[in-house]
């Protein structure tokens, strides 16, 4: 009762939190009363963790008391946010006490969901697996930790022999990653955040920071309240609050990106501009191959490059993109200009893009050919929004294509290392890449008659029921489907759980170990500090537990060649801890079994990390990490250059030690401009982007369950441009239809909003859950990286009494 | 002829009911934009707090909150009348800025503390946050306005009427709601945003720690993010009941000891390392 009481009254109290001091009388707010049972402050500990969100990385001060998380800190030891937070990290520790938090597994039986015991659970999933091995597909994400990640990864690739894991990533940053691998080689960014208090000028290139990334932001934009003469340029398809701070604002169609970046190499070489010094010494030119296009290209002249190149004179570029032709030419001006260093920072807008692979090349283009590159400041930046996008999926490669450490299952050698290192028999592994995500959401939802040949997927750690696009398509269509068996581990009910057979509770950030890599090569650790709730477990103990009872079923893929557990940890008397075993699983840090397993397959591309205790001591460290003369560990900031990257060869000042042309250098790329895949008609006459706010986090699952965040943003909303509303007789707030040619959605309008998008475009955030705009978006994909472009299609605003009528 | 006068007739027909019309029109039930008149948001919270209220004194109704009616809507004036009429701020504004109370700040003015002022304003300090140490939510509507209109009055404080605003009690940052959640826009004012969570916040200490009676208090609250004493310990725009009785004195933690730990200065992972005790030879 106590506890009630006391949860109404903070409740109540946050809820009149928004109180105008009008007159004295909301002064006199109730006195919380001082019960015995509320924290006291006076038995808190503190401990390090980073932050449950974005990519940024910041790391936290978690305050514990009897058990429960009661306070959040900035961490002031922390190189990345040095001591700030944003308002969902100030905010993180109230995701774990959602009141519906999932505790025990649920089977659906006959329509309606039972509970049931954890072995039963994972009896029932070992079974299936059993069956048809290859017909399971196991879809996680860049939440992962990086021993959830790579335990999935051995247990998929490695024990089952099967492919079919990917991640939400894929629609997320697999354009970046496609990117890197064009331009240099290898993945990952070369520079790091020091390039943001270096810079002279940010261009922001469709990306709002001022809410998706607001430490970083602040980290740039505060230097000019502090004196620093900087310049924010934003191109954008729409104003945001990072366009209300920028000293110029672009406005660019959709896809013009693509010409802009064009348009200004193009002014670059027409003028002699470009730093020839650096080209000659340290890049190559390519372009796509005539008849099938490959990541990799083919090699062509710098005459080529030119004569292609030519036909993107600003006047052209201004008729593609829409931004005047003067401002093409000043921004060439600015990136011939090598006195000043320029650091370009991208995210969705760039990698949600039928032509992700060939925007993010032609942008870190720019930065090679004008010599913007490898100095403090100077520096193209992929930023991404999961907090282990990089460290899970990128660099332990729980993708459909990849083995850990970027090495890829079609490459034979790559797979022998991978076996050996896991000690399988040799051809354990499958050598044919696995269903992408589109694909294998295409293959779930498909009728097994038809040929959906995925009839059980695991799902962990994300919500492919509200983010997929096209939900009707992709998702779905699940519905009746008798002998597809989906199964999901979550913290809360979810969009995703609605057509959920089989549902498990999972442990949430520091109620468990774990550890994430951040957008800038840091590779960070945090311990378990609470209990999870009931019989929630961590996801990786999931992982394990099921590959166990494979094991004990017989699957021969679940011993290595000495016929151990593909996962055993021994103690120090060389006995099995039986970790599958939720009881003992905490007897051993199993991430730290996982963690220096997975080490050994970092150094074949120079991604070095160092030992689990290591990153105990440290707020993160960037790899490659590498061990000095003295016996300290030492991480590096910036790749490639020889002032600070230990694996340029002597003598280099610049070196691309993992080129596609074998010769040390990178790749600048020409790609042709192509129209977006759909676009506004007749019939539907806006572009619809989609996106996120600064208060909510993806799929608003955590966020929409902290009061503070969810009362600043209750709701989704459609921003449109006050003249278009007007055009359709549209008032501010009112509810309208948003139609596309494969869904619909119901929200209200917000006309000239937080952003305010131009003519023509309006925009849906997709945090919430009771208004899914993915079942307007389109599953239209790039080609190289299979990520799909939930920032431009065609749809129509219809008012309701239309609809209705 | 007959055609002419046929004429005349249709005009009128016409001009009338375009006049009717127009009339007809204006009188459509085109609803005025919201929160011209109410405003829900404020609406909505007297209502929770008399349910609080109620609640916290166990069924008594004590209190109601009265939100003032502000009719926003100026008549306007017809340009026939423009010359005689006094442009400039309204006659209501003018009155208000000739009651506005006049209240030197002085320093050395002696220092009643009130521990009801200072329950009150404690629990108006957590009610604004989710945990002692989170930046407070923004407790009044925002348009989306840059930093330098949350600048504007939060630099210094200030007080205007019955409403006060805080001073920053750390030094100036970029891209305010970053850290400080606003309302709901206005738009979704009226959108249910409660939320069902069991969190409960650490809560904001008491009191810091004194020697003896008499000692100086610890500060109990880590000094991150605020720097500026005065802020909240006094000044005028301090909390009623937690200012400081000597705001002349401005190094504070000269006598006010800060916490280490509090402020991750350095790591204290239980004792304080110390050297060994000093070896004395006995005898």
């Amino acid at each position: 009762m106590e506890t009630q009481r006391r949860n109404f009254l903070k409740s109540a109290a946050m809820a009149a939190a928004g109180s105008m001091v009008v007159s004295g009388a909301s002064r006199s707010l109730p006195v919380i009363a001082a019960a015995d049972s509320l924290p006291t402050g006076d038995n808190v500990t503190w401990n390090k963790a980073p932050c449950r969100f974005c990519g940024t990385g910041c790391h936290v001060q978690v305050g514990v008391e009897d058990g429960r998380v009661v306070a959040v800190a900035g961490d002031k030891a922390a190189d990345v946010n040095k001591g700030l937070l944003c308002v969902k990290g100030y905010h993180v520790g109230s995701i774990l006490y959602g009141k519906d938090r999932l505790t025990q597994p649920l089977l659906r039986k006959d329509g309606e969901l039972v509970p049931i015991e954890w072995d039963e659970a994972i009896t029932l999933i070992a079974q299936r697996i059993m069956h048809a091995p290859e017909r399971f597909a196991f879809y996680g994400s860049g939440q992962w930790t990086i021993p959830e990640g790579y335990a999935a990864q051995k247990f998929m690739k490695g024990g089952l022999g099967n492919n079919h894991i990917d991640p939400n990533a894929r629609l997320c940053m697999a354009s970046a990653v496609t990117g890197f691998l064009a331009t240099y080689g290898v993945d990952e960014p070369a520079g790091c955040y020091q390039d943001l208090d270096e810079c002279d000028v940010l261009i922001t290139w469709g990306n709002n920071p001022a809410e998706m990334h607001p430490i970083l932001f602040s980290r740039f934009i505060d230097r000019r309240s502090r004196g620093d003469k900087v310049t924010l340029i934003d191109i954008s398809t729409r104003r945001t609050r990072t366009s209300d701070a920028a000293t110029e604002y672009l406005e660019m169609k959709p896809h013009g990106d693509v010409a802009i970046s064009l348009g200004i190499m193009h002014l670059l070489i027409a003028s002699e501009n470009y730093d020839k010094a650096f080209v000659e010494k340290h890049c190559n030119f390519r372009g796509a191959e005539a008849d099938t296009p490959t990541l990799h290209g083919e090699q062509i002249s710098e005459e080529e490059f030119r004569k292609r190149i030519a036909a993107y004179t600003p006047e052209r570029v201004e008729e593609l993109s829409g931004v005047p032709a003067d401002k093409i030419r000043m921004l060439a001006d600015l990136f011939a200009n090598r006195n000043i260093r320029i650091t370009s920072l991208w995210c969705m807008g760039m990698n949600q893009h039928t032509m992700g692979t060939a925007i993010n090349s032609l942008v870190h283009g720019v930065h090679l050919l004008s010599g913007h590159f490898g100095r403090p400041g100077n520096a193209p930046t992929s930023l991404t929004g999961q907090p282990s996008a990089c460290g899970t999926v990128r660099e332990v490669g729980t993708l459909a294509h990849a083995l850990p450490g970027g090495r890829l299952v079609a490459n034979p050698e790559h797979r022998q290392q991978s076996e050996e290192l896991w000690n399988l028999k040799s051809d354990s592994i499958n050598a044919v890449p696995g269903y992408h995500t589109v694909k294998m959401f295409e293959q779930f939802t498909k009728a097994s008659a038809d040929g959906g040949d995925i009839d059980t997927l695991f799902v962990q750690v994300t919500n492919p029921g509200q983010t997929l696009p096209n939900l009707n398509a992709l998702f779905n269509d699940k519905q009746g489907l008798e002998d597809k068996f989906l199964i999901v581990s979550e913290v809360y009910p979810t969009a995703t759980t609605r057509l959920a057979d089989l549902i498990l509770p999972a442990a949430l950030w520091v109620e468990k170990n774990g550890m994430f890599g951040n957008s800038e090569r840091r590779t960070q650790q945090w311990f378990k500090m609470v209990d999870p709730p009931g019989q929630a477990r961590d996801d990786c103990w999931m992982t394990i537990a099921i590959a166990h009872k494979l094991f004990e079923l017989g699957h021969e893929g679940m011993q290595d060649k000495d016929g151990e557990f593909i996962f055993a940890v021994k103690d120090e008397a060389g006995k099995d801890v039986p970790i599958w075993e939720f009881e003992h699983y905490y007897d051993v840090n199993v991430d730290k079994h996982l963690f220096e397993e997975y080490r050994r397959f970092t150094t074949m591309k120079h991604k070095n990390l160092a030992p689990y205790d290591e990153y105990v001591k440290a707020r993160g460290l960037r790899w490659p990490v590498v061990e000095q003369p003295d016996g300290s560990w030492r991480e590096t900031r910036f790749r490639f250059a020889a002032f600070d990257d230990p694996f340029v060869a002597e003598g280099q000042e610049f070196d691309f030690y993992h080129s596609s042309s074998n010769d040390g250098r990178a790749q600048i790329w020409f790609h042709e401009y192509a129209p977006p895949p759909e676009m506004p008609d007749e019939q539907y006459p806006f572009w619809l982007c989609t996106g996120r706010v600064l208060e909510h986090w993806h799929t608003g699952t955590m966020t929409r369950r902290v009061a503070p965040l969810n009362r600043a943003m209750p709701t989704a909303y459609v921003e449109m441009n006050r003249d278009d509303a007007q055009a359709a007789n549209i008032r501010q707030g009112e509810k309208i239809i948003i139609e596309s040619r494969r869904g619909t959605a119901e929200l209200p309008v917000w006309i000239d909003g937080r952003g305010r998008p131009p003519r023509g475009t309006v925009f849906v955030p997709f945090f919430d859950e009771t208004k899914l705009i993915n079942h307007c978006t389109l599953e239209a994909h790039d080609p190289f990286s299979k990520q799909p472009d939930y920032k431009k299609c065609a749809v129509r605003v219809r008012k309701l009494s239309e609809v209705q009528s | 002829m007959i055609w002419r006068r046929l004429t005349t007739i249709f005009l009128a027909a016409v001009i009338a009911v375009a006049v009717i019309g127009y009339f007809v029109g204006l009188a459509d039930g085109v609803p005025a934009p919201k929160g011209l008149h109410s405003h829900g948001l404020l609406d909505e919270i007297g209502h929770h707090h008399r349910a609080v209220v109620r609640d916290a004194l166990s069924g008594e109704d004590s209190q109601t909150l009265v939100v003032p009616a502000i009719d926003k809507v100026i008549p306007a004036i017809r340009y026939a009348e423009i010359a005689q009429v006094a442009m400039g701020p309204t006659a209501a504004l003018q009155a208000t800025l000739v009651e506005l109370p006049s209240s030197p700040y002085d320093l050395f003015a002696e220092i009643q503390l009130s521990a009801a002022d200072k329950e009150a304003s404690s629990a108006l300090r957590a009610a604004r946050r989710a945990f002692n140490g989170a930046p407070p939510v923004i407790p009044h509507d925002i348009q989306n306005t840059n930093d330098a209109a949350c600048y504007a009055c939060h630099s210094g404080g200030t007080q205007l009427g019955g409403m006060k605003a805080s001073v920053m009690s750390h030094e100036f940052l970029a891209n305010c709601t970053q850290c400080h959640a606003s309302p709901p826009p206005a738009p979704f004012q009226d959108v249910d945003a409660r939320v069902a969570t069991s969190f409960v916040g650490l809560p904001a200490p008491k009191s810091g720690e004194r020697a003896f009676p008499g000692a100086p208090p610890t500060i109990p609250h880590s000094q991150w993010m605020r720097e500026k004493c005065t802020a909240c310990h006094g000044g005028p725009n301090g909390w009623a009941g937690m200012e400081s009785t000597h705001p002349w004195r401005s190094n504070c933690t000269q006598c006010h000891a800060p916490s280490a730990k509090l402020d991750q200065a350095i790591p204290v992972d239980g004792a304080v390392p110390m050297l060994p005790p000093l070896e004395v030879a006995s005898q």
